[in-house]
């Protein structure tokens, strides 16, 4: 292994042990939520080369029609309870797959099966800028479906949750990106989704609002929802998911429990950070090996026929959790010493 | 590995295959049939009646006069017309009341041609609302008809107002109340032709250039402000004037307002087949490109 060599230090064990402690924790079973299979999104673009190239061939049409894919065939399965987070590098493919998965966006081939309609809560979506916060609110609520008397009722519960206070009555216009946020993520909640789908837009949230945010979350995934967290920091997903898909370049790399994933990606985005390539691609070819393996032992259970009919989770492998956040730290704690176990398992921000 | 699987049933049967519980999934982001479209259409009616109220407000809420402009406008524009032909051109092409003739030609005129070149845009003005909620996207190009339509009704009372003060004053006759069926049957000829438009300039933007020249066509060949009745004795000329809808309708508001007579019922019919089959083909043709807009415009 490539990174065999670095000694796993003390600090990130108390660390983990830290962040365990508020780290969402599935349910052992529960039925399928969202099935995706062999997704495949390209995009037609134009390219333009930016330098001018010499001679007679200068002369030709610097733009082109080019096709870049976005994402390169995902397959996965989410149960409800389950928090995912989905991490990568820029232009991994990771808001891409949210919105296909979402619905708003048609593969160009694959199948994705949902028990309900996802809600996608994005950074960009302004809502109408010119209304105020509560008109917004309304609005919204009435996009989602529901009548005007529950939306009525459902106002104070999400103008409490985005803490919005006066401003709830000045135009969206003149919001920050993080009050603008915020709106979303409360105006998303209010009507309970089934499946919610976060890219990126809970990151510009303070503190106080990352703290109530999680707490709505954590509500949400006890009445037996899913939620999926776009999310570049891999200390955010493993602070809060239950579950994390690692994607580079359109692929999954790694798909598994968020302690073991986020720290693997954190271990190569480090080296990645530091100039290390060739270590940084040992180690993304360690971690692509390794979720190849799972998925193949998968497909070999689901052969042999590995308890079926009465297994509904999908990822045996992993030894299943089955206590709750925070109520059983040693139970956690035997966990995260096996995990360390296996190979390059560090953490780049210890002490 | 695992088999094939190319659709959603067998993805269905991979899964239960796996012994895996797939009751309750279904597919994502497909269209509805059409009869479920429309009664989830009919549940967002709250929607789509704030939607459009608030973008009222809103497109005159940077004006000092708000939305005082609602009526400001068509009055100014009527004004304009009354002056240029009315008192300098004093051009009356044969025809009594030429200043009521053009008033009620460019004003109704307008409301149609402003479906026709807003429309291409309303899926790309209303991408945030796209991207943030599920909804039968139809409500948008239905509210901002309804918008349209409401805005319309202050023109048409603008128009009648105008036509009876300023001269040949018109006198209201009993034949007015035609107005309102009219009008009516102009707002689903408005609905279905911003429904076709909405999907056209989602997939082709470009159709918004053209508009521009079509509009100047419809305004020549509708007879807005000169009378084109000459040109009914040409066969083939006279043929496609008379199908027009747009001529139709501007014919009939003038008979009914300026002669005091009902339209024959060949106009009728002739606005109605218009209004009904631009309706439905504009309806079905939306319903059908459900499932593509919320796609990255590339």
């Amino acid at each position: 292994m490539a990174t065999s060599s670095v000694e796993p230090r003390d600090g990130a064990d108390a660390e983990a042990e830290n962040a365990q402690a508020s780290r969402w924790t599935a349910p052992e079973s529960s039925p399928l939520t969202v099935a995706a299979h062999d997704l495949r999104v390209r995009y037609n673009v134009n390219r333009t080369d930016h330098s001018r190239k010499r001679g007679l061939i200068g002369l030709t049409p610097r733009t082109q029609r080019v096709s870049v894919g976005a994402v390169r065939g995902v397959s996965f399965e989410a149960r409800s309870g389950e928090f995912i987070g989905i991490i990568g590098r820029n232009g991994s493919g990771k808001s891409t797959l949210l919105r296909v998965l979402a619905g708003l966006e048609a593969p160009n081939s694959g199948t994705v099966l949902t028990s309900a309609k996802p809600v996608l809560l994005g950074v960009s979506a302004a809502l109408l800028p010119d209304l105020t916060g509560a008109q917004n609110v309304r609005l919204g609520a009435l996009a989602m479906g529901l009548s005007p008397q529950q939306a009525d009722d459902i106002f104070e519960d999400v103008v409490e949750l985005s803490a919005l206070g006066d401003a709830i009555d000045l135009p969206m216009r003149t919001y920050s990106s993080g009050m603008g946020a915020r709106l979303k993520f409360a105006i998303s909640l209010a009507a309970d989704p089934e499946i919610l789908m976060i890219d990126e837009a809970l990151s510009t949230g303070d503190a106080s609002f990352m703290e109530r945010s999680r707490r709505a979350m954590d509500d949400l995934l006890e009445r037996a929802g899913t939620v999926f967290l776009v999310n570049h920091a891999a200390q955010t997903i493993e602070n809060m998911c239950s579950r994390a898909i690692w994607m580079e370049r359109g692929h999954v790399v790694l798909d598994g429990d968020a302690v073991e994933v986020a720290r693997k990606y954190r271990w190569f985005a480090h080296n990645l950070a530091q100039g290390n390539t060739s270590v940084a691609n040992g180690l993304l070819m360690d971690a692509r090996r390794e979720g190849r393996d799972a998925q193949e032992r998968d497909a070999q259970e689901d052969l042999t026929g590995f308890h079926r009919g009465q297994r509904t989770t999908t990822h045996p492998r992993r030894a299943p959790r089955h206590i709750r956040r925070g109520k059983d730290p040693g139970s956690n704690r035997a966990d995260s010493a096996e995990a360390k176990t296996s190979n390059n398992l560090h953490d780049p921000s210890g002490p | 590995m695992r088999t094939d699987v190319r659709t959603a049933p067998q993805l269905r049967r991979d899964l239960e295959r796996r012994g895996l519980d797939v009751s309750a999934l279904g597919p994502v982001g497909v269209r509805p049939s059409l009869p479920k479209y429309i009664s989830d259409l009919w549940e967002r009616r709250h929607f789509i009646w704030m939607d459009s109220r608030h973008r009222i407000t809103l497109q005159n809420s940077r004006n000092r006069l708000g939305n005082l402009w609602l009526i400001l406008r068509p009055l100014f524009d009527a004004a304009m017309y009354f002056v240029i032909f009315g008192m300098i051109l004093k051009a009356d092409r044969g025809i009594d009341n030429f200043t009521a003739y053009i008033i009620i030609g460019v004003l109704m005129f307008r409301s149609t041609m402003q479906s026709l070149s807003q429309s291409p845009g309303t899926l790309r003005v209303g991408k945030p609302m796209i991207r943030a909620f599920s909804f039968p996207r139809a409500a948008l190009p239905i509210s901002a008809q309804l918008r349209e339509s409401m805005q319309m009704v202050l023109t048409v009372v603008v128009m009648l107002a105008m036509i009876v003060v300023l001269p040949n004053h018109e006198i209201p006759r009993l034949s007015w109340l035609l107005v309102i069926p009219i009008f009516l049957m102009q707002c689903m000829l408005n609905l279905g032709v911003s429904l076709l438009m909405s999907r056209v300039g989602f997939i082709l933007p470009d159709v918004s250039q053209v508009i521009t020249v079509l509009s100047r066509v419809l305004m020549y060949g509708s007879g807005v402000i000169f009378p084109i009745d000459n040109y009914l004795t040409h066969p083939v000329a006279g043929a496609i004037i008379q199908a027009n809808p747009i001529y139709q309708l501007l014919h009939m508001y003038r008979r009914v307002l300026m002669d005091g007579t009902a339209p024959t019922v060949a106009s009728w019919v002739i606005l109605a087949v218009w209004c009904v089959g631009i309706l439905i083909i504009g309806f079905v043709f939306f319903w059908r490109g459900e499932a593509t807009y919320g796609d990255e415009q590339r």
